[in-house]
């Protein structure tokens, strides 16, 4: 049992780490706690439901939607966050703000126009499972576990190995200074809101299949957990944001197999964060060690 | 030509008189014969249709409620008079329900509201309704305090430990469980039930033994840790007590990982919803619910066909019982109008009414409806009928006060 309950923790905990990757990239240089994202994570698995019953194939939901969406995470900083960034003493609260109305009303659109019944991927792996040993592979977690892999790996290259990622990871050190180096900041901010809204729309399609259900109420509890897992990673920082996940999936598998305390599934992420607060107030990884 | 004046003049009064008369909301007479109706009959309805997290069930009791006024209507009315649906939008927003109960229980052109919402803004609504003299038919609530309300408001459910109760007879009785697991909400859905459900093995002396319990947040659709602990433990049964998704993924979990474990669920799993989500996982659950698709009865196939033409989908328990609600109404009304006091006493000596969710036996005194437990088991996607429990020493809710 143990080992298939390290199985579950870790798909779970995947789970959580690529839905608040988004998130994380658009804290990371613009100190937003997009709760919008959620409703980006939502649109995405609706688009991809579309493109997925249109066209028949999941590689095209999955780079339509991420594309789309990313679009979208673009149009949204361009026209409603920097306006309201760009006002002199700005509250840091308007834009919080201004994220949870986009996410209330991205779940009430969502609903007036693809119904409030849920929708099923049913995509077919071809096999029910796989057994290794004691362990019971779901097919889908294999895909998640992939496709985690694979999108923090091209991150990593894009923040690591080109300009923009360098431009990205000055604006997100010192915004003022980047600029005044001849960073072009405004690429670096697209940036952000491609790969954040891109990351939720796949987060989104990937929790699609591996439930089987979407509905217009996707995005509520990614738009407060991704809050906790963010600040246990570090505000900001991409590889706090895995561990973050990874520690908050296993916490909460492991504590409701072994255990019967009275504490609902969902709050202990953040008494974890809580926890980790008090020993360490700047996160996991702090937002000085951001990849 | 002054006395042809007077005469049409006297006419008219005559003819203004029995025109007005036509328009009172006067009913009363007790036992057949018509009663004076209004010409437009408005009943207020509520239901969570906004709420992202409740709108399905919201859509399936709004879909219902205008069913069956369009077919009551297109079948005459009621003694002739049209009836017309006054439908609010709750939001499962306990304040706004308050504000929508203050709105139709003061609306004199409403004569008796439906509650298709949850028991939270069900049962603020009810004491409102109550206090402003106002009849109050709730659909699917099951928590007490909406009968509880006073003598002017009916359910059409059955309470959470009631259902719990029948599932424990079942469970021991016909799937001989010995090691039962159990995977439930965390709400007053999921806690009444499973109390009464090891009340009532205990009070049978059963030997099944709980191996495993687990409360689920409402919003968590993770079954993996719980589902592996419960096969750990060694269960043969596990007793979901959850709404649809959650117990979708339940079964999901089960299937997937291919353990040999039967799932008996409740009416929270009494969906066309789970049948989609769960596909061919669904094979094999059981519920406990009010509502027998195999039921030859005239009402419930013509329900089940009607619903399928208008919205094009399966109905479900809540539509089913939203549905009801306006049947008690609509048979009220044609016997004694919509005086409010004449249709509470007629309602509350209803007896073997015919429902789509089975016979309605009678209303206890709280106003409570007593029905028997139907047992439904998926097989090929779809619901049959796997049973039923009808003793009244269970089935009774003045046993669970």
């Amino acid at each position: 049992m143990f080992t298939q309950q390290l199985m579950n923790a870790l798909a779970i905990g995947s789970v959580y780490a690529l839905t608040a990757m988004g998130a994380t990239l658009i804290y990371g240089i613009l100190g937003i706690l997009d709760i919008a994202n959620a409703g980006a994570y939502l649109i995405g698995a609706y688009l991809g439901w579309y493109i997925y019953y249109g066209t028949g194939s999941i590689v095209l939901a999955f780079v339509l939607s991420i594309v789309a969406v990313g679009i979208l995470g673009i149009l949204i900083q361009k026209f409603i966050y920097s306006p309201i960034l760009a006002k002199p003493n700005t509250l840091s609260i308007i834009p919080l703000v201004a994220a949870v109305g986009l996410f209330t009303m991205s779940s009430d659109l969502v609903r007036l126009i693809c119904g409030p019944y849920s929708l099923s991927y049913n995509f077919d792996f071809g096999v029910t499972s796989i057994k290794i040993g004691p362990v019971v592979l779901v097919p889908a977690w294999i895909l998640i576990f992939a496709l985690t892999a694979v999108l923090l790996l091209i991150l990593w290259i894009i923040l690591n190995k080109t300009k923009l990622g360098l431009a990205w990871r000055a604006t997100a050190n010192d915004p003022e200074i980047a600029k005044v180096c001849g960073v072009n900041t405004n690429n670096a901010m697209a940036l952000s809101y491609i790969l954040g809204y891109g990351f939720a729309a796949a987060a989104g399609i990937m929790v699609g299949i591996l439930y089987n259900s979407i509905t217009p109420a996707l995005g509520e509890v990614p738009s407060y957990k991704m809050l906790a897992i963010i600040v246990l990673g570090g505000l900001g920082n991409p590889l706090g944001t895995v561990l973050a996940g990874l520690i908050i999936g296993f916490t909460e598998v492991f504590l409701s197999a072994y255990t019967s305390i009275p504490i609902p599934k969902d709050a202990i992420a953040f008494v974890v964060l809580i926890i980790m607060l008090l020993i360490k107030p700047e996160g996991l990884l702090g937002q000085k060690n951001k990849i | 030509m002054k006395k042809f004046l007077s005469i049409l003049l006297i006419l008219c009064m005559v003819f203004m008189f029995a025109a007005c008369g036509g328009e009172t909301n006067e009913g009363g007479e007790e036992g057949g014969g018509e009663a004076a109706l209004p010409e437009v009959i408005k009943i207020g309805f509520f239901a969570p249709v906004s709420a992202p997290s409740a709108a399905a069930d919201g859509l399936s009791s709004l879909n219902s409620a205008k069913l069956a006024v369009k077919l009551i209507n297109e079948n005459g009315g009621i003694n002739g008079s049209t009836v017309e649906l006054v439908d609010m939008d709750d939001g499962l927003d306990t304040t706004e329900a308050a504000n929508i109960a203050e709105k139709l229980a003061y609306d004199d052109s409403v004569v008796a509201v439906v509650s298709g919402s949850y028991s939270g803004p069900t049962k603020v609504a009810a004491p409102i309704f109550q206090e402003a003299g106002k009849l109050m038919v709730s659909a699917y609530a099951v928590h007490p305090d909406v009968v509880n309300a006073g003598d002017l408001i009916f359910s059409q459910s059955f309470p959470g430990k009631l259902q719990g109760t029948a599932a424990a007879i079942y469970a021991n009785d016909t799937l001989k469980a010995k090691k039962i697991a159990i995977i439930s909400v965390d709400l007053d859905f999921g806690a009444t039930q499973i109390e009464a459900f090891k009340a009532q093995l205990e009070k049978m002396g059963s030997d099944a033994e709980i191996v495993y319990e687990q409360a689920i947040a409402i919003s968590d659709s993770d079954m993996s840790s719980a589902v592996t602990a419960a096969a750990a433990a060694g269960a043969d049964l596990i007793y979901s007590v959850n709404y649809y998704e959650q117990a979708a993924q339940v079964l999901r979990e089960v299937g997937q990982k291919g353990l040999d474990i039967p799932v008996l669920g409740t009416e929270g799993a009494d969906s066309f919803e789970l049948l989609n989500i769960a596909g061919e996982y669904a094979n094999g659950l059981y519920i406990t619910t009010n509502m027998n698709r195999d039921d030859q009865n005239a009402e419930t196939q013509a329900y089940i066909e009607n619903y399928e033409a208008e919205y094009g989908i399966q109905p479900d328990m809540v539509g089913a019982s939203v549905y009801d609600a306006f049947q008690v109404l609509f048979a009220a009304m044609k016997e004694v109008g919509v005086d409010t006091q004449a249709m509470r006493d007629y309602i509350a000596g209803m007896q073997n009414f015919d429902t789509v969710t089975g016979t309605l036996i009678r209303y206890n005194e709280d106003g409570s409806a007593v029905k028997p437990v139907q047992i439904q088991l998926v097989t090929n996607g779809e619901y049959h009928s796997a049973g039923v429990i009808d003793d009244m020493e269970v089935i009774d809710p003045a046993n669970y006060q």
